[in-house]
């Protein structure tokens, strides 16, 4: 009779909370977002969003994308533009025996802590080329796998990189008639010797296919992506899900790596990375936006992508809007790759 | 300043908890002169009233919003986002006895951002 008592308690406590008011419910899922900034008691919010229908579209309508919020929440906004202001700060963890690479956010301001896992990527080396599977599962990158959210791709020669998007950037019929299935470029990164030759720092350069020119002028959007609709294969909302692009033929974003000052008094070629990167390394770099056809104006630029060494194996990666956190994580794995310039 | 008694006749009282005193000796006028409770004092006061089964403080959200006490509201909702953390989805479900309605694809959407959050 005790358990019986227990189990009726237990019911009429909890029996009216799903008839909470909607607009109570919000107030209460209100506060839980805004008390959880940071990983990894961020995992309340996406917690919530998992109860039932109601609290998920309660949530959903709460959380803000990155670009606004400054703050990562479900794993769709690892797809989305990082903040406008301050970048969201990340390190990585090469594991070498296992060619594995593995992408964290910081979960203080230390360079690297703890951190809270994002995405894994695991070399594999093909008859004439390389690639990175990239993964949101750090169990399974193999191709295929449902948390496959992309890959890199090197030529040859490992100087021209491709990256691909398993998820649509664009909306609309055209794209998914090019691409196999799962398979949109989305990146070319280019690596050229400096005109010094293999003792100045190497350029590179990222054409962002699926990012426009406007999108870093004034009023400006990137396109974002909502849902991953291979997280649900049935699920009709992939074409509504995407911010179409006013025009395809636009000027497409292009990405110019800072050149390093020569630094007579210490030898050595030099950037400022406000203290995020800590050792010297050919593969450091600071990427700035700009027009195609313009240079990077690269005294005022404001830096868009910066990744560079901290430790054995450690890097931090910091990126901003209009670059997500995977397109970040896959540029960062080329200079990895890139057999240009010794070390 | 003190709120109204909470009584059979409210709306969103229920026959199953008992009335339960609104009233406070809290000043809240900003302006008063009269000494004003030392912050401690309101906080543990705050956190012993809200000390109650969830039944009751599922009253008490519901009457703080009827009766527009935003102070209560605050202290209440802010105790369910309380209860609400460190859990997982099943444990929360069970926590307020709510009913898992997803369809079996939301489900396997659900569970693989848990998956992923909870890495």
């Amino acid at each position: 009779v005790a358990a019986v008592a227990t189990e009726e308690e237990a019911a009429r406590q909890g029996c009216c909370w799903a008839e909470l008011p909607p607009e109570l419910l919000r107030e209460v899922l209100a506060r839980v977002e805004a008390s959880e900034p940071r990983w990894p008691r961020r995992r309340d919010v996406v917690a919530c969003a998992g109860v039932c229908r109601t609290w998920r579209g309660v949530v959903r309508e709460i959380v803000r994308v990155p670009e606004v919020s400054g703050r990562l929440t479900f794993p769709i906004s690892l797809k989305q533009p990082g903040p406008r202001d301050a970048p969201i700060k990340c390190f990585i963890r090469r594991h070498r025996a296992t060619q594995t690479y593995f992408l964290y956010i910081g979960l203080t301001d230390a360079l690297a802590d703890t951190g809270k896992f994002l995405f894994a990527a695991r070399k594999y080396h093909r008859p004439t080329c390389t690639e990175y599977l990239i993964s949101l599962d750090k169990t399974d990158m193999s191709k295929g796998s449902q948390t496959c959210v992309g890959k890199l791709r090197s030529n040859f020669l490992r100087t021209k990189f491709t990256v691909y998007d398993a998820h649509p950037p664009h909306a609309g019929p055209v794209v998914s008639k090019r691409w196999p299935a799962g398979d949109y470029p989305v990146i070319q990164i280019n690596y050229e010797v400096n005109v010094l030759g293999s003792r100045g720092p190497r350029r590179m350069n990222c054409i962002m296919e699926s990012i426009p020119v406007s999108a870093i002028e004034q009023g400006g959007t990137a396109p974002t992506q909502t849902a991953f609709p291979f997280f649900n294969p049935k699920s009709s909302r992939m074409d509504s899900s995407i911010t179409p692009l006013s025009s395809q033929v636009e000027s497409k974003l292009v990405l110019k790596n800072k050149s390093p000052r020569w630094h007579e008094h210490l030898r050595c070629w030099c950037l400022n990375f406000h203290g995020r990167v800590t050792v010297a390394s050919v593969k450091n770099f600071q990427l700035v936006a700009s027009d195609e056809s313009a240079p990077a104006n690269e005294e005022n630029d404001d830096t868009t992508l910066q990744f560079g060494k901290i430790g054995k194996d450690l890097f931090t990666l910091d990126y901003r809007y209009p670059v997500s956190a995977f397109q970040a994580f896959a540029i960062c794995l080329s200079s990895f790759d890139t057999k240009l310039a010794r070390e | 300043m003190t709120a109204p008694t909470m009584t059979s006749r409210s709306p969103t009282s229920t026959q199953r908890s008992s009335p339960r005193s609104l009233s406070t000796a809290r000043s809240t006028s900003s302006t008063s002169t009269a000494a004003a409770a030392p912050a401690e004092d309101l906080k543990s006061f705050d956190a012993e009233f809200v000390k109650v089964d969830r039944a009751t403080l599922f009253d008490l959200i519901l009457a703080a919003n009827y009766l527009n006490i935003k102070g209560l509201l605050d202290l209440t909702c802010q105790t369910v986002a309380d209860m609400i953390k460190d859990n997982t989805p099943e444990e929360i479900r069970k926590i307020f006895n709510i009913k898992n309605d997803f369809t079996p694809e939301e489900e396997a959407e659900v569970r693989k951002e848990n998956q992923w959050a909870f890495e």
